[in-house]
């Protein structure tokens, strides 16, 4: 056994255990009719549970809640995030206080976050509603139609910070000689903008895009804490489905092969991303 | 493609198959067996020994048993029961992976009435008939009627009577001296109470369990039930939809507005703000808003509580049960039957906690020192004509089933025939599966 693959084994030991296992052991069970309260009665049942999955009509309406959510909330995100970096990298006085004090929302657990909005949005006990009803506003924040994008909007609150974490120190590790060649050929902002600034980030945004992308196809604690799903299923996601099936309902076996439905798909659109990334930055 | 790819492929798909195997292997085969006999006398000795853990839920109830565990270690010195308080969200979660443990980290559990037939089924509790019958005065049939039915399944008993949530109408009497007797009056006085500061009623139509809970009094006050006499779902009926229809108008017209994920939390501190004028919830909600220095502040000791319009209401209880992979059940059924004695539940309820015996609703020392022989006469009649959500398997994905679509009708998402329908309909798949 060479040197390198002897160093390399106590990191492969702690993968098989941390992960591999957990990850061989619910493959093996999403075979199977497991069900935590019949745990001695496990058969084998081949693809049926894929197949359940595939004809659940609430699977796929998860998987859209989730991945619209995934869409809106991101960009939401980026779009905020990219405005408060380019301002944040202007700033010339209390800059420590201005980011620590942007970036504080992301360090609050995202439960915590769903329960303080829960009351902050609550009609008769919180603060938002109170103070848009001297203006005369009445606003069903959790209502049909628009539980769906309060929730959004609290994820864009507590995670734009992170967007601008990263894209600020993007913007602050870009080279200064392009942004002053394009000054001195009398470029205007914007068009520095666009023909300098974004193409010169793009691969910062590309990662932003990403980890922000597969840590929102997570959301979870929102949904528990607030909606629990509702209003009907409007704002049931794919994680909290997958949590009830398997955890609240003891269904196993089949939360197993919805959550490899999910892989799946990420996997796919993740490939997808860096074959795209990786031809731009060849071309 | 090449060599060295062929064999990276070849080596990975080992290694998978590898593990599939050997967690297939181990998965599933972890016995539940119990790793000590217990002598199932249910005269338990004195001396007795064992460390007792036990999951339970930070609610008053409790707190009272904790204050009572010196009196019990007078008798039991040496049983040491440790209780661990959690939110409910978590207790179910944490007591399954300590069932399916080889080694129990909670020997003894308390058991929510929708796990039960799912708990008593996969093997996960003991049964206790052997314990309840050999305890010398024990006087099981004391307990209330439809509290003991619930830890029954298929004739054998898996649970003893904790405390119960069945729930009644929690209302202001300075407000309503009366309370409403049926459903059509309980809207009207709910619209009467309704003005722009305080709304009629704080309703809890949020998804799954509180929709199905709250709603399910007013297919009861309809006239309906959940199951019919051959044992199957029956919602698609007159009276359920009559229940839908009054329960939607009552939200609409008489609750808080913008108010359609409230539950337990959001109900209950409208109510004790003298934000809204009345609502459903357990009966034991009463003695907290009416204590002093309660969450209700200047409106202490103005809340009465009344049974549901119709008389019959939905039933919650919390059992005692002892876990198969306990290795200490003497000293877990030591301290059961200890605290749910007739004795014990006269401490317990003199203390503040929910009834479950009938003997405590009529004692008059109970009555002097507790909450008043009014509030345990209301609460007898509320144990007395009640019902659970559900009997059976599958338990949690049923409530969950209707209290989805019954939400989705309440916000307009849906037609109350379509909801009932889809109810029945799911309700019944999931049970038979």
């Amino acid at each position: 056994m060479s040197f390198r693959i002897r160093l390399l084994l106590p990191l492969l030991a702690l993968f098989v255990v941390a992960v591999g296992y957990p990850l061989a052991f619910s493959f093996y069970i999403s075979l199977t009719n497991y069900k935590i309260t019949n745990r001695f009665d496990v058969k084998f049942s081949g693809l049926d549970r894929y197949a359940d999955a595939l004809h659940d009509s609430a699977y796929w309406s998860a998987l859209t809640v989730t991945f619209t959510f995934v869409l809106i909330a991101v960009f939401l995100e980026l779009a905020l995030g990219l405005c408060i970096a380019l301002a944040l990298q202007r700033q010339k006085r209390v800059r420590d206080f201005t980011r620590s004090f942007l970036l504080s929302p992301m360090f609050i657990t995202p439960i915590a976050v769903g329960l303080m909005f829960r009351f902050l949005l609550n009609q008769q006990l919180g603060v938002i509603p109170t103070l848009l009803s001297r203006f005369g506003i009445s606003y069903d924040f959790f209502g049909p139609g628009r539980a769906f994008f309060s929730i959004v909007l609290i994820d864009v609150w507590q995670w734009t910070p992170f967007m601008v974490l990263l894209l600020l120190a993007g913007l602050e590790s870009l080279p200064r000689q392009p942004f002053e060649a394009a000054r001195i050929d009398g470029a205007s902002t914007f068009y520095t903008f666009r023909r300098v600034t974004l193409p010169m980030l793009s691969s910062v945004l590309v990662v932003a895009i990403l980890i922000r992308g597969l840590d929102a196809l997570k959301v979870f604690e929102y949904v528990y804490a607030i909606t629990r799903g509702g209003p009907g299923t409007e704002t049931q996601t794919i994680q909290y489905y997958v949590y009830n099936t398997g955890i609240t309902f003891f269904r196993l076996a089949s939360a197993s092969a919805m959550a490899y439905g999910l892989l799946a798909v990420v996997m796919f659109l993740v490939i997808l991303l860096f074959r795209r990334v990786e031809r731009a930055r060849r071309s | 493609m090449n060599r060295s790819f062929i064999r990276q492929v070849l080596v990975a798909s080992s290694v998978v198959a590898a593990l599939t195997i050997t967690a297939a292997c181990s998965g599933g085969s972890t016995s539940t067996k119990p790793l000590s006999s217990p002598s199932g006398n249910g005269d338990v000795a004195k001396t007795v020994s064992g460390d007792v853990h036990v999951l339970m839920e930070g609610v008053p109830d409790t707190d009272i048993v904790k204050g009572l565990l010196p009196e019990f270690n007078k008798v039991y010195p040496n049983v040491h029961v440790s209780i661990e308080s959690l939110v409910y969200d978590q207790i179910r979660d944490k007591i399954v992976a300590s069932f399916t443990a080889p080694k129990a980290t909670y020997n003894l559990a308390i058991i929510d009435n929708p796990w039960m037939g799912d708990f008593a089924k996969a093997g996960f509790l003991k049964p206790l008939d052997a314990y309840v019958k050999t305890t010398p005065g024990y006087e099981y049939q004391d307990f209330a009627q439809p509290l003991r039915d619930i830890g029954t399944v298929n004739g054998k008993i898996y649970g003893v009577p904790f405390y119960n949530y069945g729930l009644g109408l929690i209302y202001r009497k300075d407000q309503m001296p009366q309370p409403p007797r049926t459903l059509a009056d309980l809207a009207a006085q709910a619209a009467k109470l309704n003005t722009p500061s305080e709304a009629g009623i704080a309703m809890q139509p949020q998804r799954g369990y509180k929709a199905f809970e709250e709603w399910g009094n007013y297919l009861f006050a309809a006239g309906g039930s959940i199951y019919g006499s051959d044992g199957k779902v029956h919602l698609n009926t007159p009276e359920a939809k009559t229940a839908l229809n009054t329960y939607t108008k009552m939200y609409n017209a008489s609750a808080p507005t913008n108010s359609p994920n409230w539950a337990f939390d959001g109900a209950l501190r409208s109510v004790s703000s003298g934000k809204s004028a009345m609502m459903v919830s357990s009966n034991w909600m009463l003695p907290t808003l009416n204590k002093k220095g309660g969450p209700a502040g200047a409106l202490t000791g103005k809340f009465e509580l009344a049974p549901m319009p119709g008389d019959k209401q939905v039933l919650g209880l919390w059992d005692w049960a002892v876990p198969a992979n306990s290795e200490t059940s003497d000293a877990d059924w030591a301290f059961i039957s200890w605290l749910t004695s007739k004795a014990g539940e006269k401490q317990r309820v003199i203390a503040g906690g929910a009834p479950t015996r009938n003997s405590v609703l009529t004692d008059t020392e109970v009555a002097q020192k507790g909450f008043g022989a009014g509030y345990y006469s209301t609460v007898g009649k509320i144990l007395a004509n009640s019902s659970p959500l559900c009997r059976g398997a599958n338990c949690d994905e049923m409530i969950q089933a209707v209290g989805t679509e019954l939400n989705a009708a309440i916000a307009g998402k849906k037609s109350v025939d379509d909801a009932l329908t889809a109810a029945e309909t799911q309700a019944n798949k999931i049970q038979s599966s």
